[in-house]
């Protein structure tokens, strides 16, 4: 366990010194919602009331996504660089190896989703110590599922790094846009909708929002994504540390 | 060989590199079509069924602006890993190098939102086809000003990923603060008179704009518009330039940036 610690606390000494990124994320944050998010608001208020809140918790969950992402790569990254044999030669689990990208994403994305949610709920008028716990809890079993996501996949990379990107990118843009994070489930055309029950996205984000008070009518049963969302983090988890228990051995470095 | 036939050779080289990096093709031809035919249906449902037509040209712009950035990129790489030190060697005057790298950022730009273009209108059916082929030169124009703007950032980037930071704040606020997801009236109705100057001048917005008013819905060409697009790009194009210039004759002279 102290091992896991000291490889976590390793990888989150390394995040917390590139604070430009995290300054450019919430400035960026902020830019979106002051202009994207307050007009968007105003040309969709008879459809969607209260959009600007809406919105504001989708661009939250782009940013979980983000930081989940951020982990796969992170974890490729080591691969193609050599550094990855030089973490499995160390005295620790590869359970434990796993366990130390999975506390690394999690502070990724605490720090970046936390300031934002806490000015996004001041600024709305609904700051409240529960809903913040309650949201971050949601959150963080989002960025669990989308980090064990984003590791089972990096054995592609092992193969090619290019196309490893080319998916993650591809993927990334389906599952953002398909979902509800900018819009809710009830308007999207009936061919849309099927594939938007596929994204987890659709799920960690109606949950966010019912969690901090949303009005029901325009999100999923709350039951269901609380389900979904926790069944996608036990199971993605569950999968990468199988890859990288029996996949991972033997990887090439660039 | 004359300077202008190995600047256009660097340039075409440099071109064919843009449509080798498959998994780039991918990011932008997912990024715009999943723009276009998923959010700006979505939107279309809760706005009206007019604003996808007013979306779908502003995509195209996005589509021309990622692809031109690519530049950025690839100035930011072939300094990190000492390539220029090569690019150098070549029998090729400073200016020539800089003028292929921005030519090349707009060929590929153009290309690139030529195919969103295609696309585009077969979901929108374009008023004035003509029109649309008279922008070409002008969004190539475009092209190479947001081409040197990247390759502007790349330049000042020294440290590590700093290159990133600037592209990511260029691209949000550039595609935030323009008229490609609202309308110019909008932004005066609803935010300060500073931010609304901003939108209405970005070069990105006087793109949508013309390719809204002329080529989809058919107006006549607005001119000034044109003239306001040329304006905001050519300075763009040369202060890229001009940095990636000064880059490069610093390693020149001292062999390091």
């Amino acid at each position: 366990m102290n091992r896991v610690l000291t490889l976590a606390a390793y990888n989150v000494k390394i995040l917390l010194s590139q604070r430009t990124w995290f300054f450019l994320a919430w400035a960026l944050f902020g830019l979106q919602i002051a202009v994207f998010g307050s007009l968007m608001s105003k040309l969709v208020s008879t459809a969607v009331p209260n959009y600007f809140f809406f919105y504001a918790i989708g661009l939250m969950v782009i940013t979980v996504f983000d930081s989940g992402a951020d982990v796969g790569r992170h974890f490729v990254e080591h691969a193609h660089e050599g550094e990855l044999p030089y973490f499995l030669s160390l005295p620790i689990s590869r359970g434990g190896f796993l366990a130390a990208q999975a506390i690394y994403g999690v502070a990724n994305t605490m720090i970046k989703v936390l300031p934002p949610l806490i000015g996004v709920l001041w600024f709305v008028g609904d700051l409240t110590l529960q809903g913040v716990v309650f949201a971050l809890i949601s959150m963080f079993l989002l960025g669990l599922g989308i980090t064990g996501i984003m590791v089972s996949m990096s054995f592609i990379a092992f193969k090619s790094v290019d196309i490893y990107s080319a998916f993650l990118a591809g993927l990334s843009a389906l599952i953002v846009r398909f979902s509800t994070v900018f819009y809710p489930l009830i308007f999207m055309p009936n061919f849309y909708s099927p594939i938007s029950v596929f994204s987890p996205l659709t799920y960690g984000a109606d949950l966010t929002r019912w969690v901090l008070g949303f009005d029901p009518n325009f999100l999923l049963n709350p039951i269901l994504a609380a389900a979904v969302v926790t069944a996608v983090a036990v199971g993605t988890m569950s999968l990468s540390a199988r890859i990288v228990d029996k996949v991972i051995e033997g990887v090439k470095a660039a | 060989m004359s300077q202008l036939s190995r600047l256009v050779r660097i340039a075409r080289t440099d071109f064919s590199y843009f449509f080798r990096t498959k998994w780039l093709m991918a990011v932008l031809i997912s990024l715009s079509l999943s723009d276009m035919l998923v959010m700006g249906l979505v939107y279309g449902r809760l706005i009206g069924p007019a604003y996808f037509r007013f979306l779908v040209p502003g995509i195209v712009v996005v589509g021309l602006f990622s692809a031109a950035t690519d530049t950025g990129r690839r100035v930011w790489l072939a300094l990190r890993e000492g390539v220029v030190q090569y690019y150098m060697t070549l029998p090729i005057r400073t200016g020539g190098l800089v003028g292929a790298y921005i030519i090349s950022g707009g060929l590929g730009g153009i290309v690139y939102s030529g195919l969103l273009l295609l696309i585009a209108s077969i979901v929108v059916p374009p008023q004035g086809i003509l029109n649309a082929i008279v922008l070409i030169p002008f969004l190539f124009i475009l092209s190479t000003g947001i081409a040197g703007l990247a390759a502007f950032f790349a330049s000042v980037s020294r440290r590590g990923e700093m290159y990133w930071v600037y592209a990511q704040a260029l691209q949000v606020s550039m595609v935030t603060i323009s008229t490609v997801f609202y309308s110019a009236q909008t932004i005066t109705k609803y935010l300060p008179a500073p931010i609304a100057m901003i939108a209405e001048y970005n070069p990105l917005s006087l793109a949508a704009g013309v390719l809204r008013d002329s080529a989809f819905n058919g107006g006549p060409l607005d001119t000034s518009a044109l003239g306001n697009l040329l304006a905001a790009s050519l300075p763009l194009a040369a202060l890229g330039g001009v940095a990636y210039w000064i880059i490069l004759r610093t390693i020149r002279l001292k062999g390091k940036p």
